[in-house]
């Protein structure tokens, strides 16, 4: 039996979501899904045992962060990750090369791979294709990455054809390399920046390579929201329909209703847990931050649809109180904000299956963006798979990307940024 | 409250059945307190305690200076048919108002003859005894203790101690008058350091009411809360507490927080006190310690702590105790407690928090069925010498090994050379 199996069990008769079941040798995971990020081998205050109970199927750590901590010789020994970690259920690894990138500044890529220095003793090392598989090899994912040749999205001209280019030569070392391809799945990476050209052509390239699915890369990293969308729809459009797909570092609820519309089938962010650090829960209008005064009298749950164990028994009132004073409210917090994200998978899984999709992709809007207008950006790129938004009541068109305190999230470029730890 | 004396020995102490609510259950004594920090038990979520270290019912400990900034919502949540411990996510369990954080070392300083001072996060409250008892109106425990000046240890001059005496004196006298007014339990404060006069003439002062104007004595004044209480003298200690027991009503319970070493706790017990907390359970978690003493006849040797940060752990995928049924021990290695550690991670305390509460829970359980026994001397014995020959140190030393990137694994960058 392969180490990935994937099928479309549902699609959306309007739109190009699709709902999959996705057998993995730790877990099936059920399509769309969003993988809390557990960086360092455990997911910010949450025992495995709870992420259970949320019906977690599939985590993510960081191959840079796990190679420094607990170290590869130590993995080995515990028998890879799941064991050392105790999480019976699926990982997915990244590369290690994009958190170099953007953690190291003395990260520079040529053809052999990615020069550093060494974060413990300042040594020049590099980390190439072969050894970033070699170190995913013995963390165990069941899912892993490709190194590949990382650009800012922000990036135009010859480079950024330069790193799509290499990116497949990468992706060939890195099949090469993979020693444990019966029990791990290696995923190529489309790159391409901004240009669809490019975006076609790098995926055409890799679909000539047995990989068992694909990632996205390259996107949520500041670009406009226009361009976002678009690059997602042009290259879900090339990809085969019998493959997962991958879109990394995207997880704002606004972002996956119209990524999923778009048919991504597989998402991580940082952002549930990190926004509980600092005090803020996810509802479907945005984020309440609990720090504000108006919620010291509020005796009512975080979301009383929610059916996570800190909405069971805690009030707005007591998590004001406690919110980045005890360090239980990062627990309690992050539970309830990745309660709500495998939530929203869930409830998007059903209506795919059910053919509601379209209907909820616009009850959400109403929900998320209450009296203030859609953005153009999320019309657009809906219509764009058949589904029309109602008119707002006042056009106010300009306003579009002006984050607003609370209902939206702040500014997307300092939290899409996947960051050294979540 | 209801408390009965079931049995006393002379060297086993005692043991009692203590109902705080009318209808809730009958708790034994010694009976160990869950010391809390703005009310939740530090690191656990309510969810977390209840599947992993006990169902049973707890009762909380709850500190003033945690959980001050809460008394005005309280006041609104108590207007209601629920009550503070629902508030922090415990419905049903019953829960102790105290003044001061026994986890942390309260600072010295700032008591006046009119104001008691209150250390919290945002910095230095005054407290009033009219304030204080708005709040424990506003919070409504189940139990609260006395206003109290106990800023005093065995290093204080005599001065000092009778100054804690004669202030928390003057403050009772408002409390006691005052007390019908909140239907709350009160604990009379017993203060005056190592000092027998002292302490008999602050014990004199609760002997004075009529009968019915507390339910239980607190005795403060010995340590300064935090670390402090692990390193308290016993050869100071006993005397004077032996001094305090003997004045004390009997057929009230005697509450001593604090984080006290398991030794200390049980030379307390045969005094005769009562009820303790797990202050000292979160100080080992806190500095990085499993608490792997042994309580129970096995022959083996042990030592009374497994130190994190050790090294020595980095690739040992044994459990912190083979023995212990806990989560932690069923389901994770020194190895991964140890990166917890280096990464700095939540989920480091909170795995020790659960092996060191079920391990320090199992010990009171332990304690009971000793005292029942009468054979308290045979496992203070063990406690004291691990079935090794010299005495060994329960003192917890405060954790500070620096993270450096030296200590970091050099395997990712050695596969990548
Ligand atoms: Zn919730
Ligand atoms: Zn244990």
């Amino acid at each position: 039996i392969p180490p990935l199996t994937y099928k479309v069990v549902a699609e959306c008769s309007v739109t190009k979501a699709r709902a999959g079941l996705m057998t993995l040798r730790h877990s099936e995971v059920n399509t769309p899904v969003f993988m809390p990020v557990g960086t360092q081998g455990t997911l910010k205050g949450i025992l495995p045992d709870q992420l259970i109970e949320l019906n977690c199927q599939i985590l993510l750590g960081n191959t840079y962060h796990l190679g420094l901590r607990p170290g590869i010789e130590t993995l080995k020994l515990a028998g890879g990750l799941h064991k050392f970690m105790g999480w019976p259920r699926a990982i997915l690894t990244d590369s290690g090369g994009f958190q170099m990138v953007s953690l190291l500044q003395l990260a520079e890529i040529d053809e052999h791979g990615v020069n550093f220095r060494s974060p413990f003793d300042n040594s020049q090392c590099m980390l190439t294709p072969e050894h970033s598989i070699q170190i995913q090899n013995a963390i165990g994912a069941d899912i892993m990455m490709q190194l590949d040749d990382v650009v800012k999205t922000t990036t135009t001209g010859p480079r950024v054809e330069e790193a799509m280019e290499r990116t497949i030569r990468w992706v060939d070392r890195c099949i090469e390399a993979h020693a444990r391809d019966d029990d791990q799945s290696l995923f190529p990476i489309v790159q391409g920046g901004l240009e669809v050209p490019l975006r076609q052509r790098c995926v055409s390239a890799l679909m000539e390579r047995q990989v068992r699915g694909f990632a996205v890369g390259g996107l949520s990293g500041g670009e406009s929201k226009h361009d976002f969308w678009r690059m997602v729809d042009v290259c879900t459009g090339y990809l085969p329909r019998d493959k997962p797909r991958y879109l990394m570092g995207v997880g704002f609820a606004a972002d996956l209703v119209v990524c999923v519309a778009l048919g991504i089938d597989m998402f991580d962010c940082v952002f549930p847990t990190r926004t509980a650090r600092f005090g803020c829960a996810l509802v479907d209008s945005g984020q309440l931050n609990l720090k504000q005064p108006k919620y010291k009298m509020d005796m009512e749950p975080i979301d009383k649809d929610c059916d996570c164990s800190t909405c069971k028994r805690y009030t707005r009132s007591y998590l004001h109180h406690i919110a980045t004073n005890e360090s239980v409210s990062c627990s309690l917090l992050s539970i309830h904000n990745v309660a709500y994200q495998l939530r929203l998978m869930r409830i998007m899984r059903e209506a795919i299956q059910k053919d509601e999709f379209p209907h909820f992709v616009r009850e959400f809007m109403k929900r998320h963006f209450q009296s203030d207008p859609i953005p153009a950006w999320i019309r657009e790129a809906l219509a764009a798979v058949n589904i029309q938004l109602p008119a707002d009541q006042e056009k106010k068109d300009e306003l579009e990307e002006a984050p607003k305190a609370e209902r939206k999230q702040e500014p997307t470029k300092s939290m899409t940024q996947p960051a050294a730890t979540s | 409250m209801k408390f009965a004396i079931e049995s006393i020995t002379k060297n086993s102490g005692r043991l009692g059945q203590l109902r705080i609510r009318e209808g809730g259950p009958e708790l034994r004594t010694p009976l160990l307190m869950q010391t809390t920090k703005g009310g939740s038990i530090p690191w656990l979520s309510a969810d977390v305690f209840e599947s992993h270290v006990s169902q049973k019912p707890q009762v909380l400990q709850f500190t003033l200076s945690t959980m001050d900034q809460m008394a005005e919502a309280l006041a609104q949540w108590n207007s209601g048919d629920r009550g503070v411990s629902d508030y922090v996510g415990f419905p049903g369990h019953l829960n102790v108002l105290l003044l001061r954080d026994p986890c942390e070392t309260t600072p010295s300083g700032g008591n006046d003859r009119d104001i008691q001072p209150l250390f919290t996060r945002r910095g230095r409250e005054s407290l009033t005894p009219e304030r204080y008892m708005e709040m424990v109106a506003s919070i409504k425990p189940d139990i609260y203790q006395g206003l109290c000046d106990a800023d005093t240890n065995a290093e204080s001059a005599k001065k000092r101690v009778q100054k804690s005496v004669d202030r928390t004196e003057k403050f009772m006298h408002y409390i006691y008058e005052q007390r019908g007014k909140v239907p709350s339990t009160l604990l009379a404060p017993i203060v005056g350091g190592y000092n027998t006069f002292a302490r008999t003439q602050s014990i004199k002062h609760a002997r004075e009411q009529p009968a019915g104007s507390y339910g239980g004595y607190i005795l403060e004044g010995f340590h300064t809360n935090g670390l402090t209480a692990t390193t308290v003298d016993t050869d100071k200690l006993l005397p004077i507490v032996e001094h305090c027991v003997k004045q004390l009503e009997e057929d009230k319970p005697r509450l001593l927080p604090g984080a006290f070493t398991p030794l200390t706790i049980l030379e307390l017990i045969a005094q005769g006190m009562d009820i303790f907390d797990t202050s000292y359970a979160y100080c080992a978690a806190l500095n990085f310690k499993a608490l792997t003493f042994c309580f129970v006849q096995a022959g083996e040797k042990q030592v009374p702590f497994l130190d994190v940060t050790d090294d020595a752990n980095k690739e040992n995928f044994s459990p912190l105790l083979k023995t212990c049924s806990c989560l932690t021990c069923q389901k994770h290695t020194r190895a991964y407690l140890h990166h917890l550690y280096k990464t700095n991670e939540l989920l480091g305390p909170i795995l020790l928090m659960v092996h060191n509460l079920h391990h320090y829970m199992a010990f009171f359980e332990t304690i009971r069925e000793t005292v029942a026994k009468d054979k308290m001397p045979e496992l203070m014995e063990l406690v004291r010498k691990q079935n090794g020959d010299a005495q060994v140190d329960y003192s917890i030393a405060a954790n500070t090994k620096v993270i450096t990137k030296a200590t970091m694994g050099k395997g990712f960058a050695a596969a990548a050379m």
